[in-house]
């Protein structure tokens, strides 16, 4: 099963320091001065509503309509996660639109490429943001380790059986006074 | 890379961490188990130390002493000489010809440190020797501290911030902690996870409402009449602890005189709640084995902000939720030294420790500790006096220390006349501000992080925090600054260090006598009072119920509502509320400096609107808006939100072009003089072309932006370059 982020309604203030942990974590630099509005990419996102404030990311899907609908085989599965190889991104944007979550993003730069020693301009270069939970870090996502609430997770197998170990359980005392009718 | 303990420089929360150094540049920031934060950390705590860095993004650092000889001249870069000569000459000169009480001092709420706040108003009074020294808990809890002090005796959070996740029920009355205080909102949803009930009254649905088990969206400027409903309830349906009642507390008959009125069918027009909800919610507050009433800049702020305090208070002692561990009331704070700069005597009417300037024998000890004749017993000037007495001539110069009151009070327009009127102006503070512009002299001081010294957390918790970087030569601190201008008025002053100064006036204040710098040291946290080091410090005030009222018991003081003080029309039919964002701190000199938090929020700032209202107005969610009210007009972005109540709109108080203080009125609370930031009347207006505003808020800003940095000699052939047409 693959591990994915997920996001506690219940816990959640709104507050957006994991976009911060999550746009910092994926910059090569990680200096935080490099930051500016239009650098400033995060894999997740608050969703807020009259009733609801949480984060919306990827939910790494075992059947990923991403991967399925990317056409030069850039989004890929492995290490239990759906991943992104950015040399072969293209910038089509068919995952942004195959995902139900919202959660893939194409972002674009200046390329570059060297030649005879000089560097210069080279096009753009394009790449799909997803969440790939922090694989390249020691300490794990960067998002989970900063929240203050702990409203994120990593739901891996065993999170999750638990998760529904303890929902059955709940729906079957609920339900344990309802009698069939028939 | 090097670590320094620090405590976080914003809210009131207290959290620990270790600031990261490398090369005498501040790289990170590492959370600590502090006894507020347990590890965690907000957002301003992990990424909002950049602006040590000189980032430039908003405002230049001040790094050298400067002064103008005449208003509307620039600014000349001076040495520490001439500017102190300056200082001390212009003081003499409005001290003999105009009287000590003709000059305002004022303490910092921020990254001063409470040794530096007792130094200013040791200033103020040993010095000058005027009671006018004020700070900027005026603007949001000196209701607060008047209320409480009326009721139970001391101005300050009864009980600590660890005992609200065990609490059974928690009462959020005007207290937003998830934009205010993130840390304490953690233990609001702790509190909630382990079975509290949760009550919330608010005219917006703020984060805390969602999780609530109930929700009272009172209408705007009503709080007063819904806090005595909320006490004719526990009376008439028998919910109070009588026999607390009549053990611990005074005033019960001419307090029941007042709320016996108020029943919650009759404050129905006046809260636009139901009868049932007030009802419910007494129920379940008093049905609660502990409970807990927080509240915050939506009960202060008010033209009646200290009475409603003293009825919250009155909810506590009706139903015995004081003197014991996880119940209580609390004002939770919110800049990170605001406790601290009351503690430490930054008022007109307090000496440190909450000694009355009023009492002869106190007047006497401090006088003798400073060795002084005598010392005023005049109350003083409170910062908002300042505009009036100004333009009244009562006022000749401000001396004020990092506060930017040209972006924080009310009414700025009248600020501003207030400033001109002024003989002199002399700013201490960090970075370049709107203040900083009406300035005769600049004096620039070492920052958070460039010094130590002791903060104090919104529960009267006093902690260390330890000095990082080295700072550039030019800067002082600014009880150094105090010295050398003292010792040039012919008052010598020299402290070597914050611990020299510490152990002064844990000397002069009984119940911080114990808490010494050793016992402070590390993470080391001594809530006051604290009489003696083998004093483990006090968790939660009046065990035994022994309130420090002058009879020991908690006092039940109740009041009439008052309806705010302006009123909506058909040309202003909108409430303006102003209110905080959870990226940005007070006038935003620092946290504007910062590259993440800018990056998550910048000008002009939003303007929240209910849906219903945007249609009417043609306004679109995400447009920017021109905001009108009898005082000025300004442009912000409209966020269009159901959680924003119909009738009323929202600003935040820290943007240069959406500033909202252009709008609000100078009305003040009678006891406290805190200003009535949340009830202002306003139009909204819908712009046509959104090009052309666009252009206008990039073009407004940065021509503030420029004019703040071109004001400093150093930088300013560096902005001139800048605006050079390419």
């Amino acid at each position: 099963m693959n591990r994915f982020i997920a996001a506690d309604s219940t816990l959640c203030i709104g507050c957006r320091t994991c976009e911060i942990a999550c746009a910092l974590a994926h910059d090569q630099s990680h200096d935080i001065e490099s930051l500016t509005p239009s650098h400033f990419q995060p894999r997740l996102h608050l969703v807020r509503t009259f009733q609801v404030s949480a984060m919306a990311t990827c939910h790494q899907c075992e059947d990923a309509p991403c991967l399925n609908a990317c056409p030069t085989g850039a989004i890929f599965h492995d290490n239990q996660i759906i991943q992104v190889d950015q040399s072969r991104c293209i910038g089509c944007k068919n995952c942004v639109i195959a995902c139900p979550f919202g959660a893939m993003e194409v972002v674009s730069h200046p390329a570059r490429r060297v030649f005879a020693g000089i560097e210069m301009q080279n096009g753009v270069k394009a790449e799909a943001h997803k969440c790939d939970l922090c694989i390249d870090r020691a300490a794990g996502p960067a998002c989970v380790q900063v929240c203050p609430t702990k409203a994120l997770h990593v739901m891996d197998e065993e999170a999750i059986g638990e998760t529904r170990r303890q929902r059955q359980q709940h729906s079957t005392l609920d339900s344990s006074t309802v009698r069939a009718v028939a | 890379m090097e670590k320094y303990i620090s405590v976080c420089p914003y809210c009131g929360s207290g959290c620990k961490f270790n600031l990261l150094v490398e090369n005498n540049k501040a790289v990170g920031v590492e959370p600590l188990n502090g006894v507020t934060n347990e590890g965690e950390l907000c957002l301003k705590g992990y990424y909002g130390w950049d602006f040590l860095n000189d980032t430039k993004i908003l405002t230049p650092r001040l790094r050298h002493p400067m002064l103008r000889r005449s208003r509307g001249a620039p600014f000349e870069t001076v040495s520490w000489d001439e500017a102190i000569g300056f200082v001390a000459s212009k003081l003499t000169n409005i001290k003999q010809k105009h009287g000590p009480d003709a000059i305002m001092m004022t303490g910092s709420s921020r990254g001063a440190g409470n040794e530096a706040n007792f130094v200013a108003q040791k200033f103020a009074r040993a010095v000058i020797g005027t009671n006018n020294v004020d700070n900027c808990a005026r603007v949001c809890h000196a209701p607060s501290m008047s209320g409480m002090m009326a009721t139970l005796g001391s101005g300050a959070m009864t009980n600590s911030v660890g005992e609200l996740e065990n609490t059974d029920c928690v009462l959020c009355f005007g207290y937003n902690a998830a934009e205010s205080h993130p840390i304490v909102a953690r233990r609001i949803v702790k509190a909630k996870q382990k079975g509290a009930k949760i009550i919330t009254c608010d005219p917006r649905h703020i984060e805390t409402a969602r999780i609530s088990d109930l929700w009272l969206p009172l209408k705007n400027g009503s709080n007063m009449a819904l806090v005595n409903a909320f006490a004719n309830v526990l009376i008439t349906e028998g919910l109070y602890n009588r026999d607390y009642v009549a053990s611990f507390t005074e005033g019960f008959d001419a307090y029941w005189d007042i709320v016996k009125t108020y029943t919650p069918e009759l404050v129905e027009p006046i809260t636009g709640l139901k009868a049932a909800q007030i009802r419910e919610a007494m129920r379940m507050y008093a049905g609660a084995k502990n409970a807990t009433i927080l509240w915050g800049m939506g009960v202060t702020q008010w033209g009646q902000g200290v009475d409603v305090v003293k009825g919250l208070a009155g909810l506590a002692l009706l139903t015995g939720n004081l003197g014991h561990l996880n119940a209580g009331i609390g004002p939770v704070r919110g800049q990170n030294n605001v406790q601290g700069a009351c503690d430490m005597g930054a008022l007109p009417d307090f000496f440190p420790g909450y000694q009355s300037i009023k009492k002869p024998e106190v007047r006497e000890k401090f006088a003798k500790a400073w060795n002084v004749a005598s010392l005023p017993d005049k109350v003083g000037f409170s910062l908002t006096d300042v505009p009036h007495a100004a333009i009244e001539g009562k006022l000749k110069a401000m001396y004020i220390m990092g506060e930017d009151p040209a972006q924080t009070e009310p009414d700025l327009d009248l600020v501003r006349k207030g400033f001109e009127s002024l003989e002199l102006i002399i700013l201490q503070d960090i970075f370049m501000t709107k203040t900083a512009m009406f300035a005769d002299v600049i004096l620039p001081a070492t920052s958070w992080g460039e010094h130590d010294g002791v903060f104090s957390s919104t529960d009267r918790g006093f902690q260390r925090f330890y000095k990082a970087l080295k700072p550039t030569d030019d800067l002082k601190h600014d009880w150094e600054i105090h010295g050398l201008i003292a010792t040039a008025l012919g008052y010598p002053m020299k402290y070597t260090s914050t611990e020299e100064i510490w152990n002064e006036l844990i000397s002069l204040c009984p119940p911080f006598k114990g808490a010494t710098y050793d016992k402070l040291a590390g993470l080391g946290y001594v809530q006051w009072p604290c009489p003696d080091v083998s004093h483990p410090g006090t968790k939660f005030l009046y065990t035994g119920n022994k309130f420090t009222t002058p009879s020991g018991k908690g006092q039940l003081i109740a009041a009439a509502w008052r309806p705010p003080l302006d009123k909506t029309d058909k040309n202003f039919p909108l409430v303006l509320c102003t209110v905080r964002e959870v990226g940005h701190y007070s006038c935003r000199s620092m946290t504007g400096n910062c590259a993440a938090l800018t990056t998550l929020a910048d000008e002009p700032g939003y303007v929240t609107i209910n849906p219903a209202d945007a249609a009417e107005l043609g306004v679109r969610d995400q447009a920017l808006v021109w905001i009108a009210s009898h005082r000025g007009k300004v442009m912000a972005r409209a966020n269009v939100t159901e959680r924003t109540n119909k009738g009323a709109v929202y600003m935040t108080y820290q943007w240069w072009v959406g500033a909202c203080n252009e709008l609000t009125v100078h009305h003040v609370d009678p006891v406290s003089k805190t200003p009535e930031y949340k009830y202002s009347a306003v139009r909204v207006e819908a712009i046509t072309d959104q090009i052309w505003a666009e252009a206008y808020v990039k073009d407004a800003y940065s021509k503030i932006k420029h004019s703040l940095a071109a004001a400093i000699p150093a930088t300013a052939a560096a902005v001139s370059k800048a605006l050079e047409p390419v």
